[in-house]
């Protein structure tokens, strides 16, 4: 049912989700200039599934955090849904946050006072869809990832894969555009990872637009294309 | 961002941290309640100034001669017959030895009219004042009749007063007491004698003894609390008028041969005393509060550091930086009102308390309430918002990665 939900992306007309156009970032360190992205062009359609590879510090996290509007190009260009990101004002930026794009960090970043059900519920207190029964996605949501039993637990009393579950609920509630994920089970077993990596698989059939860092080389045969990053370049798309 | 939820949120992040909450909440409640007790404790000292002067004589005015020879009958005279005054009265002073059964006590003798106990009001406990037909009889003072001897002095007893006139000769003379005097509650508030410890006696008869016609000074009663000081201020002009003061010296002390007190003036400067007293109480609790606030924004600033990480979070989910803002401002005011309250309930048992141990009147001013609530609002929101306002304008993947 909540799948149903997500097909709504596919269904609308532009078929664009991310258009990266030459992408720069460099960090200041000093007085010098470290550049750590050298020009990245990238293209992912709705309902695509893309994982991106490569060793660490090569790039992966800033790039993702420029896709999720974290952070800011040095230069380039990054168009999510149609909207320049770099043209928009603060507000709206939010906005695209909190409805287009779900994020799922590899140190699940939940808030600890709060219960599962809570922190699944937490993007809506700012945005919230209209039409949408919050409290009752929510705990369908957390139904989905399996954690029906679970929902009034916090975080501490929640092993690392019950966590994770409960923030990919979380990037689910308010049916975004784009899912982004920043090596999610890079914290967890590998046995719980394939369960997580399960979950977002299960997503993508149901037509929900992935982005995802990994070093799984399993993660290729779920996949619908790999794009490998190595110091701050794009190697083969 | 719906109010009610962000409201939830905010009470959710107090419970959570009860150390950090309770101490922030300290700094407001000190302060607070500093500021509430010493504004209520500076009202309740002007209340109790102006009880303590009521009680003294209601509309009196009092005019003391600087020298001898200056009032006589006449001058009583001009007084009475200046409009607005109800009734006058001439006295005579002179601290004389007074004898009662063999023992022997130096005692501050008053001659005065029947009128003065209106007048400066003399109240009696037992017996009855003095009548202008009355000669040999005497009203005692409550510590005169049952302390001073060391033994009571009752109604009807008699006692020797010996007088000094002023050829340097002594007159000693039996009085009967005609009655004794309630006490006083309080003396420091003073425009006459000190009742407590004098003797009155018919002015006509004291100037009988010592041979003399002047006084040394007239009170005077006015209708009403209102026309004191403009019936004073006539008082004055026709007084100067009739000893021949130059209408220019008319408010000039050393040129004039009296001095003229009113109830309005000793009021007012009782009222600028206590006024002084109320702003320089309320500065020190001011800086009290001002410490406070500086404390609590110290812990808001650690908090919000500790907390960056949480505002990244809350970013990238899609939090405007208003919605932050109006998490944490309502995180401070719901501190701020929880220590306002508490403050405002310290500050007013801790002047009840004071004021019940220094017995003065347990005036509390109800805007005090608001002013402590305001106060308490006002410190947490500065507190509060600085450095949350700093945290949310980081930008989310900054914030994220603060640890
Ligand atoms: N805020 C920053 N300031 C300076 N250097 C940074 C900052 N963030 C990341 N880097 C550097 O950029 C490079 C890429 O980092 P990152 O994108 O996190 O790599 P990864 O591919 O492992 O996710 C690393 O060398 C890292 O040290
Ligand atoms: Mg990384």
């Amino acid at each position: 049912m909540v799948g149903k939900d997500l097909d709504r992306s596919v269904a609308e007309g532009n078929d664009i989700v991310i258009d990266i156009c030459d992408l720069r970032k460099s960090y200041r360190l000093g007085d010098i200039e470290v550049p750590i992205l050298h020009g990245i062009d990238l293209c992912v359609k709705k309902g695509e599934f893309v994982a991106i590879m490569g060793p660490s510090g090569s790039g992966k996290s800033t790039l993702m955090n420029m896709i999720g509007c974290l952070d800011r190009p040095t230069s380039g260009k990054v168009v999510l849904m149609g909207k320049d990101t770099l043209a928009i004002s603060d507000n709206e930026l939010a906005e695209l946050r909190g409805f287009e794009i779900g994020f799922v960090f590899q140190s699940f970043n939940l808030i600890p006072r709060l219960s599962a059900y809570e922190n699944v519920l937490l993007p809506t207190y700012s945005n919230s869809r209209k039409g949408h029964n919050s409290p009752q996605r929510a705990k369908d949501l957390l139904k989905l990832v399996g954690l029906d039993d679970r929902m009034d637990h916090r975080p501490t009393e929640l092993s690392g894969g019950q966590r994770q579950r409960v923030a990919i609920a979380r990037s689910l509630i308010n049916e975004p555009s784009l899912i982004l994920a920043d090596e999610p089970t890079g914290n967890l077993d590998s046995k719980t990872s394939e369960e997580i990596l399960g979950i977002f698989s299960e997503l993508h059939r149901n037509g929900c637009t992935i982005v995802m860092i990994t070093h799984d080389p399993e993660m290729e045969k779920y996949v619908d294309r790999v794009v490998h990053i190595k110091d701050g370049y794009i190697k083969n798309n | 961002m719906d109010i009610r939820q962000a409201l939830v949120i905010a009470l959710g992040s107090i419970r959570s941290a009860k150390l950090r909450s309770a101490l922030t909440m300290l700094g407001i409640i000190i302060g607070v309640a500093a500021v509430v007790a010493n504004v209520s404790l500076g009202t309740s000292f002007n209340q109790y100034f102006t009880d303590e002067l009521g009680s003294l004589g209601s509309n009196f005015i009092i005019i003391y001669s600087q020298d001898v020879n200056i009032f006589y009958d006449a001058q009583l005279e001009v007084i009475r017959n200046t409009p607005g005054v109800v009734g006058a009265s001439a006295f005579n002073q002179q601290t004389a030895a007074v004898t009662y059964m063999s023992a022997t006590r130096q005692i501050d003798v008053q001659g005065v009219s029947a009128d003065a106990q209106e007048i400066s009001n003399l109240p009696v406990a037992s017996g009855s004042f003095l009548t202008d037909k009355d000669r040999y009889v005497a009203v005692l003072g409550k510590e005169v009749a049952e302390e001073k001897f060391g033994r009571d002095v009752p109604v009807k007893n008699y006692i020797d007063i010996t007088f000094r006139r002023n050829d340097g000769t002594t007159v000693t003379q039996k009085f009967r007491v005609k009655g004794v005097l309630e006490g006083e509650d309080n003396t420091f508030v003073q425009g006459g004698p000190d009742r407590d410890v004098a003797i009155y006696i018919p002015i006509r008869t004291m100037n009988e003894i010592l041979g003399v016609e002047d006084y040394s000074g007239f009170s005077a009663k006015t209708a009403s609390a209102e026309s004191v000081r403009p019936v004073s201020e006539e008082v004055n002009r026709r007084l100067a008028r009739n000893l021949g003061v130059p209408a220019r010296d008319i408010d000039n002390e050393d040129a004039k041969p009296y001095r003229i007190f009113n109830q309005a003036d000793i009021l007012e400067q009782l009222d600028m005393l206590s006024n002084s007293l109320t702003i320089l109480i309320t500065i020190i609790a001011l800086v009290a509060l001002l410490v406070g606030s500086i404390g609590i924004m110290n812990i808001m600033l650690v908090t919000v550091t500790e907390r960056t990480k949480e505002i990244g979070l809350l970013k990238s989910l899609g939090y405007t930086r208003s919605d932050i803002l109006t998490l944490f401002m309502l995180e401070s005011i719901v501190v701020g009102v929880i220590g306002g309250i508490l403050g405002t309930l310290l500050g007013m048992a801790g002047s009840f308390a004071v004021e019940t141990y220094l017995d003065i009147p347990r005036v509390f001013p109800v805007y005090l309430i608001f002013l402590g609530f305001i106060i308490s609002v006002i410190v947490g929101l500065i507190a509060g918002v600085y450095p949350a306002s700093r945290a949310a304008s980081l930008d989310p993947v900054e914030a994220l990665r603060h640890e």
